[in-house]
């Protein structure tokens, strides 16, 4: 079973980010790493592929200036190779140009299956996995906390507030995964030194057969109007328990309708 | 010139990083408070293949060298987890058998080193010879077929939880110089005759510290190692990998006591402002930030001489340069971190009090602050020898 496993490679979130302030897009130079919410997809897909006794995890991943960082930690992890689509005629693409991207390149792969994250950790649209299913005509699944495959279809335990559904359907299929699916592996020392020298290939808007007007900002149909910072996090109220503490402690669970 | 770590040597730390936060300090002290071991993060580690990433590709190992086998004992160290028997297994024992091992020692012993499977011990000092290994008096005698180990060794790291050990001794005198012509051994912890009593020492560590009696142990011939009489020359080889380690572990334990001082310093606040506003507080943090990188720098320098085909005399001396250096930028920076933390550097619970002991064994060992001075000055001041 071939598995495709995006991967979107961001600022490393313990370095404070900057937004462009003419587009309001967060900048990204210098070193990109693997989103940490990949790495439950990564490690989902080298599972699946592993219990149908064959198949491979291809990455799949759009960045710029041809960054590779990201895609190497995943590639250590076990994935055998990647696609990276990187054209400087991406820059401001929103989340439906960068499916659009996604898509065509998850196409030459052929999978059986699409993994990606719920969402990303830099830009928390959370729409573009199911706008690739749409755009590669697959049925999509989301918030999985439980994957498995068999006999052609993927059955899966959806996360929802009540507790979970389970929902079958046939492959090929994408599936969003959630934190809570898999614990990701750390990568062995054989894998560190084996990921060099695992293929990446390198594409361009072209190779894929599109229209550098249908993609990135000249593609957009959504725009960043403004930002604004979110309010500061209030003080708490201190309670000073002079022997009534716990009624205070009581009353605030009750207010909450915790008790 | 290019100081940045290879893409490898990144995901290397942060893999291991990985590993040992999960254990992090509280395992560690608890383990060496319990006199317990601590075999899940080992287990861990080995699974991963990052005990044996010196270890050469055709025994198993990682191919590599001391240089990231010494990445993986800062992680650990940085961590709270200091491993002590990371130095002693892999770095010196590993080294020296992939050096001078006979193609079937290599084969049996090599790749078990990095499956986690086997621990190796090392004795080299004795009560009478410590810096002077000239005056190594564990002897061995060759008796037909097999050899005949005598004597005694002391501060072996390990040994209850080793298999083997490899033994530094005496198989005849040099009749020019007088001086004793050594050689290496190879010598099951189990055999007969050899006795191994603790040695209680002041250090929170999961690996206790032994002395070993050996009366009349018997040794196969095939555990000699290397040649014989030429004892003294191949272990040197795995002593430069022993101090890269120890000032690895040493800068590890630096930089632990230093994020915490540092995160400690800027949550607590005394007079309505964090006390990390106080240049009394924030200097002398800044000044062991320094010394711990420097120190950092050296141990680099130290692992790519011994790694590559540089003059053996500049591993020698920038592992020696690296180790002082190390051992007493991470004194430096545990005492000023107790500092910071006031009555709590005391305390049990914030983990900075108990690596004293370690901390302060890397001044001492593998080789004494004073030793290396005399080193430097000998070598590399061209000063007249003091001893």
């Amino acid at each position: 079973m071939n598995v495709v496993v995006c991967v979107k490679q961001i600022p490393d979130p313990a370095v404070p980010g900057t937004l462009d302030p003419q587009t309001h897009t967060l900048v990204r130079e210098g070193k990109l790493i693997m989103d940490d919410s990949d790495a439950y997809g990564v490690e989902m897909g080298l599972q699946l592929a592993e219990a149908a006794g064959g198949g491979e995890v291809t990455l799949v991943s759009m960045a710029p200036a041809g960054e590779t960082s990201g895609l190497r930690t995943a590639l250590a992890m076990g994935a055998a190779k990647a696609i990276l689509v990187s054209d400087d005629a991406l820059k401001g693409s929103d989340a439906l140009s960068t499916a659009k991207v996604l898509a065509k390149a998850i196409e030459r792969a052929q999978p059986d299956l699409v993994i990606a994250a719920t969402e990303s950790t830099d830009g928390y649209t959370g729409t573009t996995p199911v706008q690739v299913a749409e755009l590669l005509g697959f049925p999509s699944v989301t918030f999985a906390k439980k994957v498995s495959v068999g006999d052609g279809r993927v059955h899966v335990e959806r996360q929802t507030e009540a507790g979970y559904d389970e929902v079958d359907c046939p492959l090929p299929a994408l599936v969003t995964v959630t934190a809570g699916v898999v614990e990701p592996r750390y990568p062995s020392f054989k894998g560190i030194m084996a990921a060099k020298s695992k293929p990446v290939d390198q594409l361009t808007v072209a190779d894929l057969g599109l229209d550098a007007g249908q993609v990135g900002a000249a593609g957009a149909r959504s725009e960043v109007t403004d930002v604004t910072a979110a309010d500061e996090r209030k003080a708490g109220e201190i309670v000073v328990d002079e022997g009534e503490g716990h009624q205070n402690i009581v009353a605030f669970l009750e207010q909450l309708k915790l008790v | 010139m290019d100081f940045r770590e290879t893409d490898e040597q990144q995901m290397l730390r942060e893999a291991v990083d990985g590993i040992a936060s999960k254990y992090g300090h509280s395992y560690f002290a608890g383990r060496a408070r319990s006199g317990g071991n601590t075999d899940e993060l080992w287990n861990e580690l080995a699974e991963g293949g990052f005990l044996g990433v010196n270890v050469p590709a055709e025994y198993g190992g990682g191919g590599m060298g001391i240089a990231e086998l010494a990445i993986v004992l800062e992680q650990l160290a940085t961590n709270g987890c200091p491993l002590l028997l990371l130095v002693v297994s892999p770095a010196i024992c590993a080294t020296i058998i992939a050096h001078f091992g006979s193609t079937a020692q290599k084969e049996s012993w090599l790749p078990r080193f990095g499956s986690g499977e086997l621990k190796m011990a090392f004795a080299i000092t004795e009560p009478d010879a410590g810096s002077n290994s000239h005056k190594i008096a564990t002897t061995a005698t060759r008796d037909g077929d097999i050899w005949r180990l005598n004597g005694t060794k002391y501060y072996i790291s390990g040994a209850d939880e080793s298999e083997a050990v490899l033994v530094v001794t005496r198989t005849g005198v040099d009749e020019d110089t007088g001086r004793g012509r050594l050689s290496l051994f190879l010598v099951d912890l189990d055999s007969a005759g050899l006795d191994k009593t603790l040695i209680p020492v002041e250090i929170v560590a999961p690996e206790k510290q032994f002395t070993l009696f050996f009366d009349n142990v018997e040794v196969p011939a095939d555990r000699l190692l290397g040649t014989e009489g030429d004892g003294l020359r191949q272990v040197f080889v795995g002593l430069n990998p022993e101090r890269i380690m120890t000032a690895a572990m040493a800068s590890g334990i630096g930089r632990y006591a230093l994020e915490k001082a540092a995160a400690y310093a800027r949550d607590r606040s005394v007079w309505g402002t964090p006390i990390a506003r106080h240049q009394g507080i924030s200097h002398p943090l800044a000044k062991a930030k320094i010394e711990v990188e420097l120190a950092r720098l050296m141990c680099q320098k130290a692992a790519w001489a011994c790694d590559s085909d540089a003059d053996p005399g500049v591993a020698g001396e920038a592992a020696n340069m690296a180790k002082y250096a190390a051992a007493e930028a991470a004194l430096g920076a545990l005492d000023q971190a107790i500092q910071t933390h006031g009555g709590n550097g005391m305390s049990s619970e914030y983990g900075l009090a108990d690596m004293w002991g370690m901390a302060r064994l890397m001044r001492t060992a593998p080789v004494s602050r004073e030793m290396i001075l005399n080193f430097v000055a000998q070598h590399s001041l061209h000063l007249p020898k003091s001893y």
